[in-house]
């Protein structure tokens, strides 16, 4: 009964370079989106209340120092609450302990400290993702995380599957389902 | 007449009364022995233990034949005699599921097939979603299609003997399973 290839999922696995980056690509826009919101309904609400309208220089520092706040905020709270990002939610990965384990909330907020790391190495930091055996970047090795695939490639293949029940014999299904 | 013949008819003469006596007689005393004997306390007093130590009983199931002996046997009758009910209420199922392995028996299931023989793939359709969950399912596997494109790369320039660890330890047990 077991002719047809055994769908594989790489649920647990350790994820690579490109979830990784794209993940990390929607939360920048995301957060920067929210960010920008924000300012703009701050000025709306100063303007409202005291008439006078504020402008917010991108270079200047004050916005600079939010921002960085607001983007500590938003992975630290992540990774601290759920082990993710809105981005690795979409993407189906996770952060977990370096072993596998439940992401402590403490190692959460300890990656997003040491994320700029990576950054303000030249990019260096991330190198890790490429070539390092378990696919750790810098801040993961410092904070005792890992980033794995959350998301259940048996599940997907059978929605797959259900969804065109004339081609469920021979249909190929999405790239990565199978091997 | 041969004089020993002669001989041998007298004493049969004599004889063939004598044993038929003998033999009333015999069959008087084992009546008169069985009607005095309490069979149970016989019964009792027999080590049943100690004469089936010395039965041997793989000599007696070598002359058995088998499969003639259940020929005969009408499993229809028996099996209409059975109170099933009864006999099910008396298994306790626990320890017999505890012996099985359902992981390795979800694991032999065909999951495909039986998604596109039975309704079971309409189930799913309509219980997971739609557009959404159809689109994140293709972005995600395209990314790990692409994350293993460029991990195969990688391997293949830094020239590595040895395959890299596929998941941290807490988690293998967890990737076999799906």
């Amino acid at each position: 009964m077991t002719a047809h290839p055994v769908p594989v999922s790489y649920q647990g696995h350790y994820a690579g370079s490109v979830s990784r980056f794209a993940a990390f690509a929607i939360d920048l826009a995301v957060s920067s989106g929210v960010f920008s919101l924000a300012l703009a309904a701050i000025s709306y609400g100063v303007h409202v209340v005291t008439g006078h309208s504020v402008s917010w220089n991108q270079a200047s520092p004050v916005v600079a120092v939010l921002f960085v706040l607001w983007e500590f905020t938003y992975f630290g709270y992540s990774w601290a609450v759920s082990g993710r990002t809105f981005g690795m939610a979409a993407l189906g990965i996770r952060v977990v302990g370096a072993d596998g384990s439940v992401l402590e909330p403490r190692r959460g907020i300890v990656r997003a400290l040491v994320f700029p790391l990576s950054f303000l190495l030249c990019g260096l930091g991330f190198l890790g993702i490429l070539v390092q055996r378990e696919h750790r970047a810098l801040h993961d090795l410092i904070a005792g995380t890992a980033v794995v695939y959350a998301w259940d490639a048996r599940a997907a293949r059978l929605r797959f599957l259900a969804r065109q029940p004339g081609l469920a014999r021979s249909a190929t299904p999405p790239n990565g389902l199978s091997e | 007449m041969n004089p020993r013949d002669r001989l041998r008819s007298a004493g049969r003469l004599l004889t063939d009364p004598a044993e038929a006596l003998a033999q009333q007689v015999t069959e008087r005393v084992v009546d008169l022995l069985l009607s005095a004997l309490d069979v149970n306390e016989l019964a009792a007093r027999i080590d049943l233990n100690a004469m089936l130590r010395r039965v041997d009983i793989n000599v007696i199931l070598t002359k058995v034949d088998l499969n003639a002996l259940l020929d005969q046997v009408d499993v229809n009758t028996f099996l209409s005699r059975v109170d099933m009910n009864a006999v099910v209420a008396r298994v306790d199922v626990k320890p017999l599921l505890d012996r099985v392995d359902v992981n390795d028996l979800v694991a032999r299931v065909d999951m495909d097939a039986l998604v596109s023989r039975t309704d079971l793939g309409a189930v799913i359709a309509r219980s997971s979603g739609g557009m959404g969950t159809e689109a994140l399912d293709a972005v995600r596997s395209q990314a790990v299609g692409a994350d293993q494109f460029v991990d195969r790369w990688v391997q293949r320039l830094l020239r590595r003997g040895r395959p890299a660890p596929s998941a941290p330890s807490a988690l293998l047990p967890a990737q076999a399973e799906p």
